[in-house]
């Protein structure tokens, strides 16, 4: 109860619209910071769902692959240089912004990935370092602005964000593949 | 083994979602910036050109009216900018050149709009035509004055200027185009020169086919 009430109070912060408006003004705080807080709102609230839904759960997402299918296309629909955009200039986007991060994305990733093996969680977080590659080159070769609403700069340092990731990914895939833990018990 | 069946099924359906979601949130998988989106809406919508007043190089003031029964080829600049309007303006006087001069002034007029009127007066303007060779009659250089008329347009048409703070814009670029009856007809990519005038030269000579 009490993590949910923790991610009932970090989603209701993160919707107020000064905050909202702060994060939104620097694109790789809006990307990197703020979607991810929504993300791990859900994550904390996805408890109550579970324990009050425990069939659906069961059911539905039995070997958690529907869930983290959904985590990865709403992850993936964020990174668009569009819909960044249109969160800013269309309501109905901010609107679905605040609801799907943390619902379609949070819960069903904290319910799957327990349910995943270790060689898919790994696909997994190698996917994202492929997909994080790709937009940090994306976001810092193009000389176009791909958002309207923020700067060429404010690309590129987004763009750099995303390689920063990646990397820290890279170094977490190279020590699960390259250390034994049971080596050292 | 029921069990199995349903987490297939949800799959599936979360699968349909993601599809239907990027279908819809990409007008059909066609446009992955807002920017895209913009020119797919603009050239569907044709907007009005709105009721604004120039004031060109030579301190002529009109409206858009002054170039009824003529096409005008359009962009959006501002005379401090070192960056990008450099670029679109160069290809806009490639575009130029490529127009047969028969066309240029009587069925064609260009014009680079500045959306910075504080620091654009006549003479920055006059000065600015010099560096594109553009003669201030076919090719004009204008502002327009009134800031409430420029918002009007700028949002008319889709331009978003964003001033950095240090006095200059990061904005978007395009070539518009717009008809005989003030009309928005096309928003064509800056930097392909050739296209860009093919298609305006096509435009000439069907019109004078009719």
């Amino acid at each position: 109860m009490t993590q949910f009430l923790f991610g009932l109070f970090l989603l209701i912060g993160l919707m107020l619209p000064p905050v909202a408006n702060l994060m939104e003004s620097v694109m790789i705080v809006h990307m990197h910071m703020q979607m991810p807080m929504l993300v791990i709102a859900g994550f904390l609230m996805a408890r109550i769902f579970q324990q009050r839904f425990p069939q659906f759960f069961a059911k539905y997402n039995q070997n958690g692959v529907p869930g983290i299918l959904l985590f990865i296309i709403i992850i993936a629909y964020w990174m668009l240089p569009r819909t960044m955009d249109e969160a800013l200039t269309v309501q109905s986007v901010e609107i679905f912004k605040f609801i799907s991060l943390p619902f379609l994305a949070g819960v069903p990733l904290r319910d799957s990935w327990k349910k995943l093996s270790k060689p898919a969680k790994n696909n997994i977080i190698t996917l994202f370092t492929v997909m994080f590659l790709g937009m940090g080159w994306l976001y810092i070769q193009s000389n176009a602005q791909l958002c309207n609403n923020y700067l060429v700069i404010d690309q590129i340092i987004l763009g750099w964000g995303f390689i920063t990731m990646a990397i820290c990914m890279v170094i977490y895939l190279i020590y699960v593949f390259a250390v034994d833990p049971s080596q050292y018990e | 083994m029921i069990k199995n069946r349903q987490t297939k099924v949800s799959s599936i359906l979360v699968l349909v979602f993601g599809l239907i979601l990027f279908y819809v949130g990409t007008d059909g998988f066609t446009a992955y910036t807002a920017e895209s989106a913009r020119v797919t809406k603009l050239i569907e919508d044709q907007p009005e050109f709105p009721d604004v007043t120039f004031e060109d190089s030579e301190g002529r003031t009109y409206s858009i009216s002054e170039f009824k029964g003529k096409y005008v080829f359009i962009t959006f600049i501002y005379t401090g900018c070192t960056t990008i309007c450099i670029q679109l303006e160069e290809n806009m006087s490639q575009v130029y050149d490529l127009i047969p001069s028969e066309y240029l002034g009587k069925d064609i007029v260009f014009l680079s709009i500045s959306f910075d009127p504080a620091r654009d007066d006549p003479a920055t303007l006059d000065k600015y035509k010099d560096l594109f060779k553009s003669d201030g009659e076919t090719w004009r250089m204008a502002r327009i004055p009134e800031q409430a008329q420029l918002d009007t347009l700028l949002k008319k048409f889709g331009v978003i200027v964003i001033p950095d703070g240090n006095g200059n814009f990061a904005h978007n670029s395009a070539f518009y185009l717009v008809d005989q009856q003030g009309a928005l007809v096309d928003v064509m990519d800056f930097t392909k020169v050739t296209e860009a005038a093919d298609k305006l030269v096509n435009i000439m000579e069907a019109d004078k086919e009719e």
